[in-house]
């Protein structure tokens, strides 16, 4: 785990850093979504909710587009989709207790899982390793933004 | 019927100020949710469209002005429109509303009503 301006941030996730999202390819050919510390960071730390959108369950979201609300008493807008798929599944456990992907963004906190259009062309816009953590670190220092 | 529309009729104004943040905040929760979010200000809601007023009221003391709310809410998207007739009630003129508000009549709000997926009211 890496830690960059004060947000953990693993190495081996697949970033969309101006979104503030990341992406992990599941064994099952899935992909599981969430955020980022820093989005954690950027909507006050406490979360009120964060809910999976119910109207596009089981249909097409385009990258970027919206796949969740997270909602803070300062702050609410969209967890949008990594990469294009299909939402199939949240994560049941947020809707008992939100602040999961505050406190455990890139495990218990995950927020739904999609079934990927293309992973493989897709997966190269994202960021990742050492070299995606570099880009994600440059995009705090301009934003002037750090977890601590 | 656009079922991606949703309409808050918000009639709360300066004299009740805890009832002046929500609805905003339903708005751009709506917006973040990928719902086209339209605001109707009627009765009292129209005062918080007046320049300058928004900014004094607070809902709840120590916090954000309501007039954070509503640019929280504008950002996000959500349309804002006054009804002509309440401007009238408060003496108000179209110069001196807030920028980015649509001045419309009240068969434009049942307009709005019949396409929008809810609509509620504050």
């Amino acid at each position: 785990m890496t830690i960059i301006r004060g947000c953990e941030l693993p190495e081996d996730l697949y970033y969309l850093i101006d979104k503030h999202v990341w992406a992990k390819p599941l064994e099952s050919g899935l992909v599981r979504v969430g955020m980022t510390a820093p989005a954690v960071g950027m909507a006050g730390g406490k979360l009120a909710g964060v809910t999976v959108s119910r109207r596009k369950m089981d249909k097409l979201v385009p990258q970027g587009k919206s796949v969740a609300t997270v909602e803070s008493s300062k702050y609410v807008g969209p967890v949008p989709a990594p990469v294009t798929g299909t939402l199939v599944k949240k994560n049941e456990k947020l809707a008992d207790d939100p602040n999961l992907a505050a406190n455990d963004p890139y495990g218990e906190g995950w927020i739904a899982e999609l079934d990927p259009t293309d992973w493989e062309g897709e997966k190269a816009s994202l960021a990742t390793g050492a070299s995606g953590l570099a880009a994600y670190e440059a995009a705090l220092e301009e934003a002037g933004f750090s977890c601590d | 019927m656009a079922d991606d529309q949703v309409l808050i009729i918000m009639t709360s104004g300066p004299d009740t100020p805890r009832r002046c943040a929500t609805p905003f905040f339903f708005a751009t929760l709506a917006a973040a949710m990928e719902y086209q979010a339209k605001m109707f200000f009627t009765i009292d809601g129209t005062l918080l469209l007046k320049k300058g007023l928004a900014e004094t009221v607070y809902p709840k003391e120590g916090g954000k002005p309501v007039s954070d709310f509503m640019q929280d809410a504008l950002d996000a998207g959500v349309e804002f429109f006054a009804c002509t007739a309440s401007t009238e009630l408060h003496d108000l003129e179209p110069e001196d509303l807030i920028d980015g508000v649509k001045m419309v009549g009240g068969a434009y709000m049942w307009q709005m009503a019949e396409e929008s997926a809810q609509t509620l009211t504050f």
